[in-house]
């Protein structure tokens, strides 16, 4: 199967998979931000506890949690321009990019909601009386003592979320999208080296989600920077100290319990 | 083109003949996973000597790049070094009798362990070091406090983690047409480009996997339920 390994190979497709770069980041950037108003508009029903919202809230929720991305990638690519044809809206013509990011953008609008909430449900209730009773408005309470304190607590989950996302964006090539997956399987074909241009592949996601943890980690440390937080000890079967166990599983907790 | 309600139907019936494919490679890549996972999580908790390195480096290159690369790498790679070996050694074994669906357990048993090990890491990582303590105190082996009195702890604490891996892995296993084996994704890419219906296709595909995934989610409740039981709080 293919040409016989040549590690020369792995080096040249680096830049040429480089390339297309721009367009994973975009796709990333672009599903990010619909996620993040997604995201919020699914959360505060469900804070607030709205009615009839709240139970929309929770079907979304589930059912962009409960069906894989590729599913969800052909459904809303196939679906969303028969759905939208009576309303008058014709979408045969928009470009498949806009399909690519509205799903991702949702799909990840669902996880995005879990954070958003947990976070500020992990507030401590008495920072917020305290904040009434020093005399605060509802707004200073919560842009001055709740926001900080939630976005310390959301990064690490974000972090996993941006993460997840970068790796899902590998799917968006089945759409037809000439991405970071994309290039690399043409690549593949058209030289028959496909184990270096996969290595090559995997080597920029490693190095590209690399890079966003430890700038995602630089962020959590400024955020919680008011938590007092002692040395990183790991030691075996001990309790970890908020911080730090909260990190652990924020690890996993991003709901994504598998690659895809 | 027309939206056709029925249609759905059809695909769905179609489509549930392949539900046993997709379930053996989630509960392939679930099981190894979990024995690949607690042994990573061991040899980095314990720090064992240049196995915690390759452990976590495992760890890390699994989780930093996304599951179908694992797939591509293990399909096109693993073929080469089982024919160089069996040239090198004179086997009679060759890759092309590995089924398909063999790379896709192969290869997603790796990337569940991964995740896995983050989840077994945990769960241990949950049980207060005073329970070890403890259960040694009034004359346990290592092994007897590990077995019984870590173990059954951690398992509660990791089991909504548990859950949402199977999940991914499940969600995870429609990769599993990059190697043409026809999955639930798959055959639902068949039934849609044979009938031209791929709006009702998909959907169809997307009310089995909600369906199993609310499943997996409410057994895993139970379950929770069941084996936290020693963990309630006031009497009887």
């Amino acid at each position: 199967m293919g040409a016989p390994f040549d590690i020369g190979y792995v080096f040249s497709f680096l830049p040429k998979l480089l390339d297309t770069l721009g367009v994973t980041l975009l796709i990333v950037a672009g599903s990010l931000l619909t996620g993040i108003v997604a995201g919020f508009l699914v959360a505060l029903p469900r804070m607030y506890k709205i009615p009839v919202l709240r139970t929309l809230s929770g079907v979304y929720l589930s059912f962009f949690r409960g069906t894989p991305i590729l599913i969800q990638l052909f459904l809303f690519y196939y679906g969303l321009p028969e759905i939208l044809k009576p309303v008058g809206l014709d979408l045969t013509r928009a470009p498949v990019m806009f399909f690519v990011i509205l799903t991702y953008g949702l799909h990840t609008g669902a996880y995005a909601a879990e954070m958003i909430r947990a976070s500020v449900e992990a507030v401590d209730r008495g920072q917020v009386e305290a904040a009434y009773a020093a005399g605060m408005t509802p707004y200073q309470a919560f842009s001055r003592i709740v926001l900080p304190q939630a976005l310390g607590i959301a990064v690490p989950v974000f972090s996993n979320l941006v993460i997840a996302l970068l790796k899902d964006t590998s799917l968006a090539f089945t759409l037809g999208v000439m991405e970071m997956t994309g290039k690399a399987q043409t690549l593949g074909t058209l030289t028959q080296h496909f184990i270096e241009t996969y290595i090559a592949l995997a080597f920029i996601y490693l190095i590209i989600s690399f890079t966003l943890e430890k700038m995602l980690l630089a962020a959590e440390r400024r955020l919680t920077r008011h938590e007092n937080r002692e040395e990183k000890r790991e030691s075996i079967f001990r309790l970890k100290k908020r911080g730090s166990y909260r990190t652990v599983l924020a690890d996993i907790h991003a709901g994504k319990g598998g690659g895809a | 083109m027309q939206l056709d309600p029925s249609f759905i139907w059809t695909a769905f019936w179609q489509l549930l003949g392949a539900i046993p494919t997709t379930l053996s490679i989630t509960a392939v890549s679930v099981l190894a996973g979990f024995v690949i996972g607690a042994v990573t999580a061991m040899l980095r908790m314990y720090r064992a000597p240049v196995l915690a390195q390759i452990a976590s480096a495992y760890v890390t290159f699994i989780r930093g790049t996304p599951m179908l690369t694992h797939l591509l790498i293990i399909y096109f790679g693993l073929p080469m070094i089982i024919d160089g070996l069996a040239e090198h050694f004179g086997w009679s074994f060759r890759s092309v009798s590995i089924p398909m669906i063999g790379f896709a357990y192969i290869s997603f048993s790796i990337t569940a362990g991964a995740y896995m090990s983050e989840v077994v890491r945990a769960g241990i990582l949950a049980v207060d070091r005073g329970q070890v303590e403890a259960a040694q105190s009034v004359g346990m082996t290592t092994f007897q406090s590990l077995r019984r009195i870590v173990f059954p702890q951690a398992l509660a604490a990791a089991l909504p983690n548990l859950a949402n891996s199977v999940i991914g892995m499940l969600h995870g296993s429609t990769l599993a047409f990059a190697v043409s084996v026809v999955d639930i994704n798959a055959k639902a890419q068949i039934v849609a480009s044979t009938n031209w219906k791929f709006f009702e296709a998909y959907l169809a595909a997307a009310l089995i996997f909600w369906g199993l995934t609310v499943l997996i989610e409410r057994v895993a409740a139970l379950i929770e339920k069941r084996v936290g039981a020693y963990n309630r709080g006031g009497v009887a």
